[in-house]
């Protein structure tokens, strides 16, 4: 379990974490979801000690992390593909990892096995791709069979395949009961494998909340489009339910405030047969763009 | 059951792993080894026709220079781990992080050592085929062997430390190696250039009375690391004219020193500041 407590981290006048509060329970997926330089890796390197906040705590099982007795066996953590040495084999890599907890060898084979490194696992770092580094740091985070993963945007540079075998894996790891912390700048790949998403912006908590709420929320924030026999039934009967209607030039509805799931009960009311009814794509990420648009650095065009 | 934790013989066992997983060690221990053979072979064959000739007096010529080669490996044990980015999964593993520092010290040194012992090996071949045409046979045991294997494993080590705490410190393999290099091997030579061109060229050279200048020189020399080296590698060789005479012990001292003082700074910069 991670526990984040008013968790603020300064550089000089730049805060890069600002009063963050949250939880990441055991056998759940969190998700931690926020645009680039939104602060969600310092938050990951002080979970894992690295850095020291400025104010407030992150705790692991309720320990601070250089607390920890066994600290790869407590927390397993992926933060950066350039966290090997690239003129060491994969295998020695792990083995030295191994060594500082007392870790059997045999359990290096059975992590490079896990992640379909044994073919490479005598092969120097340096030629590996950016996919085979992105395994070679989950085998690094599973070597101790840790309660807590701590995973910095896991999916980044795998190919299709990876993507799949990792959303299966946190899956499993979040049903073995362990908890499952991992970061993103894609919400649709939350959405995927996560349970619960905690969202940041400049550092600040914008939402903690279930990928069901959020999709709730994404709905209402989001676009119905709709086509029927009777566009003049239908439109007046939605906005009495409270949503607002624009008429598109070929005849269908656009129904802003109300979901997919209410624009068909609406329909149904009114007994509007209905020719096409879609959220339009990207609502969800849309979501996502309202909850953090007003935390983004950089935004293209915005001069 | 065993503690499950990180405790510092298994860091010491991870850092070897770590060591000996590198090309570079291997390349930097066989380089050195090989350099100081040669070059003692070369420059005992040069003075093999002189009529005073004593084979075992080149033994250790050329064993100063292997201080490059394991200070470079020290550099690499210390910096690598900063500019690789290994210290995030080195320091989650062991986040008292000083513990990776100390052991880092220990391999470090113990492959420095390893190197000495087989460089003054490779000087003793090195001097053999010159001793041959001479049809002399080197008396080992009375030319201070084992003082030699001594004196070498100890400066060596201290080379190792100093490359070791430049590189934790300065955390980049280059410019730790540059600041080494220019503080320990290419100041004395300035230095002593210096004090060269302020003496009187047509003086007559008496070690009993050298000019002021050679003597601040030479002491200022006698205690530096390679200063410190040239002691440690000539046993009962004496000191530099005008300077005092550190002895192998003093030496050891002051070569201890210049590897305590950087080496502590590192390791408060490494307890002290965030990791990133």
């Amino acid at each position: 379990m991670i526990t984040a407590e008013a968790l603020t981290k300064r550089y000089g006048t730049t805060t890069a974490v600002d009063g963050l509060s949250f939880t990441a329970h055991p056998g759940t997926v969190t998700g931690f979801l926020g645009p680039n330089g939104a602060g969600k890796s310092t938050t990951m390197r002080m979970v894992l000690g690295l850095e020291r906040p400025t104010a407030g705590s992150v705790l692991v099982d309720g320990q601070r992390y250089a607390d920890l007795r066994a600290p790869l066996r407590t927390v397993g953590a992926m933060l950066d593909v350039r966290s090997a040495h690239p003129g060491r084999t994969a295998f020695r890599h792990l083995l030295a990892l191994a060594r500082t907890h007392g870790i059997p060898r045999s359990r290096v084979d059975e992590v490079l096995g896990l992640t379909g490194l044994q073919s490479v696992a005598g092969r120097r770092v340096k030629g590996f791709s950016l996919g085979m580094g992105q395994r070679l740091g989950i085998a690094a985070a599973l070597l101790g069979d840790p309660s807590t993963l701590v995973l910095d945007e896991p999916v980044n540079g795998l190919d299709p395949d990876g993507v799949l075998w990792i959303r299966s894996l946190v899956r499993d790891l979040a049903a073995e009961g362990r908890t499952v912390f991992l970061s993103s700048h894609l919400m649709h790949e939350l959405a995927l494998c996560a349970d619960r998403v905690v969202v940041v912006g400049r550092g600040r908590l914008l939402a903690d909340a279930s990928v069901a709420e959020l999709l709730e929320r994404s709905r209402a924030a989001g676009v119905v489009r709709v086509r029927t026999t009777v566009p003049d039934r239908l439109a007046p009967a939605l906005v009495r339910a409270g949503a607002a209607v624009a008429v598109e030039p070929d005849g269908a509805l656009h129904v802003r405030g109300a979901s997919l799931e209410e624009v068909g009960a609406v329909a149904g009311e009114v007994g509007a047969t209905l020719l096409e009814l879609t959220a339009e794509a990207g609502s969800l990420e849309a979501a996502y763009l309202e909850l953090t648009g007003g935390s983004v650095e950089h935004r293209a065009g915005s001069r | 059951m065993r503690a499950p934790g990180p405790s510092f013989p298994r860091v010491v066992h991870a850092e070897w792993t770590k060591l000996l997983g590198l090309r570079s060690t291997h390349v930097v221990v066989v380089a050195t080894v090989g350099l100081v053979g040669f070059l003692t072979h070369l420059s005992s064959s040069a003075s093999a026709g002189d009529p005073g000739f004593v084979p075992t007096r080149g033994l250790a010529d050329v064993l100063p220079l292997a201080f490059l080669g394991v200070l470079v490996l020290g550099v690499v044990v210390g910096a690598g781990e900063h500019s690789t980015g290994t210290f995030r999964s080195t320091f989650a593993a062991v986040p008292q992080r000083i513990p990776v520092l100390l052991a880092q010290a220990v391999v470090t040194a113990a492959v420095a050592l390893w190197t000495g012992v087989l460089s003054v090996a490779a000087a003793v071949l090195g001097i053999l085929p010159a001793a041959a045409s001479r049809e002399m046979t080197p008396d080992l045991a009375t030319a201070g062997v084992p003082g030699l294997l001594l004196g070498s494993g100890g400066f060596l080590v201290g080379a190792g430390l100093l490359g070791l705490a430049f590189g934790a410190l300065l955390r980049r393999p280059v410019p730790a190696l540059v600041a080494a290099v220019v503080l320990f091997l290419v100041a004395p030579v300035v230095l002593s250039i210096a004090a060269d061109t302020g003496d009187d060229p047509v003086a007559v050279h008496d070690p009993e009375d050298p000019p002021a200048a050679t003597a601040v020189v030479n002491t200022v020399e006698s205690f530096t690391p390679v200063g410190a080296g040239a002691v440690l590698t000539n046993p009962g060789g004496g000191g530099l004219d005008g300077a005092p005479d550190l002895g192998a012990a003093g030496s050891a001292l002051v070569l201890g020193c210049w590897v305590a003082v950087p080496l502590t700074v590192a390791a408060v910069r490494l307890r002290r500041r965030d990791l990133v």
